[in-house]
This record gives structure tokens, C-alpha cells and sequence, in this order.
């Protein structure tokens, strides 16, 4: 850097940037560009260990309109992303909701429900694979002792998904518990003094008090996991492979065994990444659309 | 439901006892929602005839480390857990270092400074936080073949880095828009440089911030899968996800000791953050999440 010229505001200016360099050189190099160029090879006919390749245009996703195994995992991404939305906004709210109304050992309680959230996917898969051994594991001992039915819960087609989502309930609900606790601590406490002196039930406060106000944690909750839904893969990886046939393959599971595992055909797996990501984007902004309004208070 | 907090003239005999009540409901459950971690454990506990025994037994006795011993240092098997863990340990430090850095200088400029295009980079960091994983895992893999770090520690640490750090800067910034200006204005009458405040001020008053994300950085490049999945194929650098999957294939199914001594293993780490800063992991959770 030169002295001696007349440098000194620029020098100033060019702060900010400094700072930013190193953050945004990582960002660049392993976020946009490789978002970007998964466009660009979503046209192409690239594989693995294929030095040269062509332009082929649209005929990727053209050929995802007739690969049925696709449509098959998409079904099932979908199914799995409906069915579980339901018990993991609602089984954290109540644990949440319970959790805050003064009862004691909160600190170890919330800590349980928690902790299956530090563990990796594959932990966790691991666990629920032993639980759920259909001859040997407690979970269909504890169900015959209870007198209910039992099965091969993970390799029979209508139950496999089911256990998917059981396992991922079990694995998550304490990290959105944590978030609806925080949403639920910045409910201002006179609300609920007032509607009480008012004559309220707990029910009536439940629906006109804390659902409204916890309106942007459960949007939040709900992009979250409907995010964290279209790319299910690890558990899907440990517990079922995708099987019993095709009853749990999912998007990211078909990207990558066409990348990796089979056909090693990244121009075909990258269109499949974007139609997901467009399916995302779409979601999200309905999503938006539909939970936004007013939050004030 | 009311979460009335109780004046003294409300607390009636009859809201304690159901106050009472629902603790109760709520410790069972809570047990029973840890048991499926108690059962591993116990399970790894276990000599290989008693494991499959019924009605399952939940007291490990008599009991054995003979699982740990052969996951971690049986060089037989085509998974092994203790280089495994060495592995997960240098990426996930290497992962903390580089994302903490990277987060707070970029924060710094975007929480403190005026310059054009801020709220642009801003926009863009943050935007991709919606940026699925997934979609860029072959583009990724791509770019880490062609830079030659397939199945080395940087080809792990970097990406995983990577990955974190929109989060980070999304954190830090507003954590350091909490943060009062006066020290910092005083500091710059007496002639401190912009990179003496960033390090002696800001940073220092930022510790409950910086904490909460390295452990949350932590926990992300020590519980990825499908990264290492794909970008490592040398068995010795696996890192310990991929290493249990495999491990599972290692053996037959109703060898579930030594799996679950290496699912045991796996949990340790995080398990020791987490009763060490519980407090702090709840309150990155929160800062992360709703501060919006």
C-alpha cells in the first residue's frame, strides 16, 4: 500500500469491505457458485469422471416427467412432509405450553425433551433401528405387553414412513420446544390477568392469547421444518434404505443414489436439486403469504 | 391455558395440587422420552448373550466394556470408531474456528458500518439461509473434486463452514446491534482502529454470542452426514456419522453391542457441552430462531 498519495478517506472507505472479505470469499466459493453452477449442470449431461461434456438443454428435467421412481419419491416426500407437520408443531406446543405454566424442575425437563436433539441422524436411526427390531427389540415387547398389535413396523410399506416420522419427532421436538418456550416468555403475563378477570377459560385464552401471539414462532416453526422435510435423507438412510421397495425413497435419496451410488449422473441429479429448491421457494412463499398478517402487539 | 403467573391471593390449595399433577405427567414423560438413549446405553453395557434376551432388561448386569474396546480399537472391521472420533474432533474444531472467525468479521461491517451495498450482502447472507443443503451437494461435490480435497480434512471443514455461516453472521449481527455504542465512540476519539475495536471492544462483550454459535457449529459439522457421506470415500477419514452407518453393515443385525457402543460414543461429546452450558445452547436455540 502506497504512502505517500493522497489515500487516506479511501483507505476508510475500504474498511468495511476488509472485514467482509474472508466471510464472503467462503460464502461465494461454497454457497452461490456451487448454487449457480448446480443450475448450469442441471442442462448438462456431466458425470462423475466424465471430463468433457455437453449442453443437452431441458432434456434432464424432460426425463424426470417419465422417471416414475422420481415421481414415486416425490409422492413420498410429500406424504411424509404432510403427515408429520402436524404432530411436530403440535406436540412441542403442548409440552411448551405445559412446561410454562410454573411447574417445577422446568430446567430438567425441558433439558430431557431436548437432548435428542444433540445427536446425529445417524445416532438416532441407530437407537430407533434397535427399538424397533420386530423380535428382539422393546418397542413390540412393551406393545404385546399393552395387548396391541405388533409388525415389522420398518419393512412393512404402511407402517415404514410412520416409524420415519416417529423417529424424526422424536429426535427434533425438543429444539422447536425451546423455540416456543422463548416465544411464549415474550407473551406479556397481564394478558392473561386480564382475560381471566374477564371470565376467561384456559381454553379461550389458549385460542385468542397464545396462538395469535405466537403467530411468527409458528411460522417460523413451519418453514423450519417444512425446509427440513423436502431434504429428509438420514433417516431415511439408516432405518429403511428406502425400502420396503420404493415406500420410503425420497428426493434426496433418489439425487443421491443417481449421483453417487448408481447411475453417478450429475447432470440428471442436479435438475432434481431444483426442482426441489423450486418446490421449497414455493412452499415458503405460500407459507409466507398465508401466516403473515399482523403479529403487532 | 392460562399461564397466569400466580399473585399470592390466586394460590389456591387446589391449582397447587394440579400444578403438582402436571409435573408428574410431564416427568414421566420426559423419562419416557429419554429412555430410547438410556436403552442405548444400557444395551452397549451389555455381554452380546444378554442383549437380545426378554423381557428386556434395563439394569446392564453383569456388565462390560468389552463393546468399547473392540469399536475403538479392533482394526478388523471396516469402520473404526476410534480414528473415527479423531476425525469428527479435527473437522468439527477446524468448522468452530473457521465460522466464528468468518461470522464476526463479516457481522462487524454490517452491524456497525456504513457503506454501499450493506444491506445487499446482508440480504443475499440471509436469503440463503433458505438454501437447502441438498441442492448444491453435487455442484459441491464438483468444486471439492476439482480443488483435489475429496477425503481430506479441509474438503470436510471448509464446506461444513461453509454451511454455518450465514447462520453465524445472522446471529453475531444481531447480537452486536444489542450492543451499546458509547465504548466504541470513546474508543475512536482516543484513535483506535476499526479492527482494535472489533478485537478489544466488541468481541470481548460478545462472548455469551460467540459461545452459542461455536456450539452450534459444533454440533452441525459433528452430526453431518450427507457431506461426508459423499465427499469422503478413504475409510480412514470418515468421520464418526458415516462411520456408524457403516458399522451397522459391518455387522449382522443382532450384534446391536458394539453399534450401540459407538452410537454411545458418538453422543459423548455433545452430551458433555450440553450439561456443561446448557443455559447457553437454550439461549443460541432462542437468538437463532425467533429474534427475527
Amino acid at each position: 500500500m502506497s504512502t505517500h498519495t493522497p489515500r487516506r478517506p479511501r483507505r476508510g472507505a475500504l474498511t468495511p469491505y476488509l472485514f467482509l472479505a474472508p466471510g464472503l470469499l467462503l460464502f461465494s466459493v461454497f454457497r452461490l457458485y456451487p448454487l449457480l453452477d448446480g443450475l448450469r449442470l442441471s442442462f448438462t449431461n456431466a458425470r462423475l469422471g466424465r471430463a468433457e461434456y455437453g449442453w443437452v438443454g431441458l432434456a434432464n428435467y424432460e426425463r424426470l416427467l417419465e422417471d416414475t421412481r422420481f415421481h414415486t419419491s416425490l409422492w413420498n416426500t410429500a406424504f411424509y412432509t404432510a403427515a408429520s407437520t402436524l404432530p411436530i408443531l403440535a406436540i412441542p406446543l403442548v409440552l411448551a405450553v405445559a412446561l410454562n405454566r410454573g411447574v417445577v424442575l422446568r430446567t430438567f425437563l425441558r433439558s430431557a425433551f431436548f437432548f435428542p436433539f444433540t445427536l446425529s441422524v445417524v445416532t438416532v436411526g441407530l437407537t430407533w433401528l434397535w427399538l424397533l427390531d420386530p423380535i428382539v427389540g422393546p418397542f413390540n415387547y412393551y406393545l404385546r405387553g399393552l395387548g396391541l398389535p405388533v409388525r415389522s413396523w420398518l419393512a412393512d410399506p404402511y407402517t415404514a414412513m410412520w416409524a420415519i416420522i416417529l423417529t424424526t419427532v422424536w429426535w427434533v421436538a425438543g429444539y422447536y420446544l425451546v423455540i416456543y418456550l422463548a416465544g411464549l416468555q415474550d407473551i406479556p403475563p397481564e394478558l392473561y390477568e386480564a382475560a381471566a378477570l374477564d371470565g376467561a377459560s384456559g381454553w379461550r385464552s389458549f385460542w385468542s392469547i397464545t396462538l395469535p401471539l405466537l403467530r411468527p414462532v409458528l411460522l417460523f416453526v413451519f418453514v423450519t421444518h417444512i425446509i427440513g422435510s423436502f431434504q429428509i435423507f438420514g433417516q431415511v438412510f439408516v432405518l429403511t434404505q428406502g425400502g420396503p421397495g420404493d415406500a420410503t425413497r425420497t428426493v434426496v435419496q433418489h439425487l443421491y443414489e443417481t449421483a453417487f451410488q448408481n447411475f453417478f449422473h450429475f447432470g440428471s441429479a442436479s435438475a432434481m436439486a431444483w426442482v426441489l429448491f423450486g418446490l421449497i421457494v414455493m412452499f415458503s412463499l405460500i407459507q409466507f403469504r398465508l401466516l403473515r398478517g399482523h403479529t403487532e402487539y | 391455558m392460562p399461564s397466569v403467573r400466580d399473585r399470592p391471593g390466586r394460590r389456591t390449595a387446589r391449582s397447587a395440587a394440579r400444578r403438582t399433577a402436571l409435573t408428574g405427567v410431564l416427568v414421566m414423560l420426559a423419562l419416557l422420552w429419554l429412555s430410547p438413549a438410556v436403552w442405548v446405553l444400557v444395551t452397549s453395557l451389555k455381554f452380546t448373550p444378554d442383549i437380545i434376551r426378554l423381557p428386556p432388561e434395563w439394569i446392564p448386569w453383569p456388565a462390560t466394556l468389552e463393546h468399547y474396546g473392540e469399536v475403538l480399537f479392533s482394526s478388523s472391521r471396516t469402520a473404526r470408531i476410534g480414528r473415527a472420533f479423531l476425525n469428527s474432533t479435527v473437522v468439527s474444531v477446524g468448522a468452530v474456528v473457521i465460522v466464528v472467525f468468518a461470522s464476526a468479521t463479516t457481522a462487524y461491517p454490517l452491524a456497525r458500518m456504513r457503506f454501499p451495498g450493506r444491506d445487499l450482502v446482508f440480504g443475499v447472507v440471509v436469503g440463503s439461509l433458505m438454501i437447502p443443503s441438498a441442492v448444491i451437494l453435487v455442484p459441491q461435490y464438483v468444486l471439492t473434486q476439482r480443488l483435489g480435497w475429496l477425503s481430506t480434512y479441509q474438503g470436510l471443514i471448509v464446506p461444513e463452514a461453509a454451511m454455518t455461516f450465514a447462520f453465524g453472521v445472522f446471529l453475531l449481527r444481531q447480537f452486536f446491534l444489542s450492543i451499546p455504542g458509547e465504548l466504541e465512540d470513546a474508543a475512536r476519539v482516543d484513535g483506535a482502529s476499526p479492527w482494535d475495536i472489533f478485537r478489544r471492544i466488541l468481541l470481548p462483550l460478545s462472548q455469551p454470542a460467540l459461545g452459542a454459535l461455536a456450539i452450534f457449529a459444533f454440533r452441525s459439522a459433528w452430526n453431518d452426514f450427507l457431506w461426508p457421506l459423499i465427499a469422503v470415500n478413504k475409510p480412514d477419514m470418515f468421520p464418526l456419522p458415516v462411520a456408524l452407518a457403516l458399522l451397522r453393515g459391518a455387522y449382522s443385525s443382532e450384534s446391536y453391542g458394539p453399534i450401540m457402543a459407538g452410537a454411545t460414543l458418538s453422543a459423548l461429546p455433545l452430551l458433555i457441552v450440553f450439561l456443561l452450558a446448557n443455559r447457553r445452547i437454550i439461549e443460541g436455540v432462542r437468538l437463532g430462531g425467533v429474534k427475527g
